[in-house]
């Protein structure tokens, strides 16, 4: 399976391709976290609605993992191999087009992996602040639209005989106290942001280097391309720090 | 001018080199880096010392024979210029220098700065030819090629193969090398029938002879002294994909 490795065009295929499709979650990662600042209601809808999606969420999260696990593995069997083929180190170093972001790729990565790992833990698996993330929130929808759903149970249906009438009254996870309570922490918001930080700068080289390993180039767009990777690493983290930074700061979360 | 000079002395491949440093007082702005080289050597064989072995031969920047690295820039900080064509104006009085071979571990060290590049001429001869019968030539204007085309070709055949690419990249790779070659014959008709089979032999060479991979840093562009384009890496990368998905590894 892993004989690709021997062929240094297609390894950097395999980094292009698994690359992108992380790229593609993350920017509906951060597009989706925005749902924070309308509401308490709108996150944990989405949140249900990811949830709800079963054996698609699975096979999603497996072509996740899959591309993640490529991405790392030949990354690095790239970084010791092409560290090899530089055995002796010059005197002084000068470099002109080789930036920071594009000379610390394999850096940022590790970090970026380690911080994954930690953000898993935190709010899918719900090992770090368990006391954040076993929230549950109560809610209703009307009955006539929603009908008695099969995955839904009535919450102590004695204390709401009588007063709700024509609703149906639901259970789901806070996600939106869980983010508020685990981002009120200094210490969390600031590792959260600093990984973010981390992406970017990964981004905004991994973007452009996507079109230019599939040989996609040219002159016009080229250095289009590499300004637009600038930009798209630079967004994307900035859309995912206002989150956290939004809520140490006390502009949203101020209901929990 | 007065220049400190800090070159690397290695004895052969195998022995361990290090930076010896050398003083010139009477350095003219006029010269080129390979003329200040020159008086430095000639000082060297009259008190006695062996001269710095360094490569040269055209002195015009056209051949590719020249090449070392100054103050970490392969052919030195000027844009698009081999070092013989790099002049001491460039440099202020008192200067100090660092003079170091091409590093790549496709490229050995034969003596002090002479790197043996012959692995280049290895990779044109895995596929950097067509194949063509022999008779007389056809008219000139029975293959039609565009301007852009004939243009871009030309691009790529600028390279004169000395080496900075590989000497610059972080990697050690020659890809800047080996698509600007394969490009100036797949982009033209003459070389479409071995297209394919030229983008994996010349990688495979490349690869077989030590050379690392391209990691997008595009310091092989900003080293190159005929500015060859990143753009014909992207090239060889999609004919030697087209060529993977064709035929298979």
């Amino acid at each position: 399976m892993f004989k690709y490795l021997n062929h240094l065009v297609v390894s950097k295929f395999v980094m292009a391709v698994t690359g992108i499709i992380i790229l593609l979650f993350v920017t509906g990662h951060a597009i989706g976290n925005l749902q924070i600042f309308i509401g308490k209601e709108a996150l944990n809808a989405y949140a249900a609605f990811l949830q709800g999606l079963g054996e698609i969420l699975w096979i999603i999260r497996i072509v996740l993992i899959i591309a993640l696990l490529l991405h790392i593995i030949t990354s690095i069997y790239l970084k010791l191999y092409n560290n090899g083929a530089r055995p002796d180190k010059y005197v002084v170093t000068s470099y002109v087009k080789a930036k920071l972001n594009s000379r610390t790729m394999i850096w940022t990565g590790i970090m970026i992996a380690a911080f994954l790992g930690y953000h898993i833990l935190h709010f899918t698996v719900g090992s770090i602040q368990p006391e954040n993330y076993n929230q549950e929130e109560i809610y209703t929808k009307n009955a006539y639209s929603v009908g008695m759903g099969m995955n839904a149970h009535i919450a102590n249906p004695e204390e709401h005989r009588g007063s709700v009438l024509n609703k149906v009254v639901y259970e789901r996870h806070d996600v939106y106290k869980m983010v508020i309570l685990g981002f009120r922490n200094p210490y969390v918001s600031g590792l959260y942001i600093l990984g973010m930080i981390l992406l970017g700068f990964h981004l905004s080289h991994a973007l452009q280097s996507f079109f230019q390993t599939l040989g996609m180039a040219g002159p016009r767009f080229s250095p289009f391309i590499r300004t637009f990777s600038n930009w798209y690493g630079t967004i994307t983290a900035i859309v995912f720090l206002i989150v956290p930074l939004a809520i140490l700061l006390g502009f949203i979360g101020g209901n929990v | 001018m007065k220049l400190q000079l800090n070159i690397w002395r290695q004895e052969n491949k195998d022995s361990k080199g290090a930076i010896k440093n050398y003083k010139l007082n009477e350095v003219d702005e006029d010269m080129s880096f390979l003329e200040m080289m020159d008086i430095l050597n000639e000082d060297l064989i009259h008190k006695g010392e062996e001269p710095v072995v360094f490569e040269h031969d055209c002195r015009e920047g056209i051949c590719g024979t020249c090449g070392m690295v100054v103050d970490g820039r392969p052919h030195g900080k000027e844009h698009g210029t081999t070092v013989c064509q790099l002049h001491m104006r460039k440099f202020n009085d008192g200067d100090k220098i660092t003079i170091e071979p091409f590093r790549a571990k496709g490229f050995p060290i034969i003596r002090d700065l002479a790197v043996d590049r012959s692995a280049y001429d290895r990779i044109m001869q895995a596929g950097g030819f067509i194949s063509q019968n022999i008779g007389s030539a056809q008219d000139a204007n029975a293959l039609p090629i565009s301007k852009n085309v004939a243009d871009l070709a030309m691009d790529a055949a600028s390279c004169i193969g000395c080496g900075a690419c590989a000497a610059a990249c972080p990697n050690g790779s020659a890809m800047l090398f080996v698509s600007a070659k394969a490009s100036q014959l797949n982009l033209l008709p003459q070389g479409q029938p071995e297209k394919a089979a030229r983008a994996r032999a010349m990688v495979r060479q490349m690869e077989s002879e030590g050379f690392g991979g391209c990691s997008n840093y595009y310091e092989c562009e900003a080293s190159c002294p005929k500015n060859v384009s990143v753009n014909f890496i992207a090239k060889l990368n999609r004919d030697y994909l087209c060529a993977t998905f064709k035929e298979g590894t």
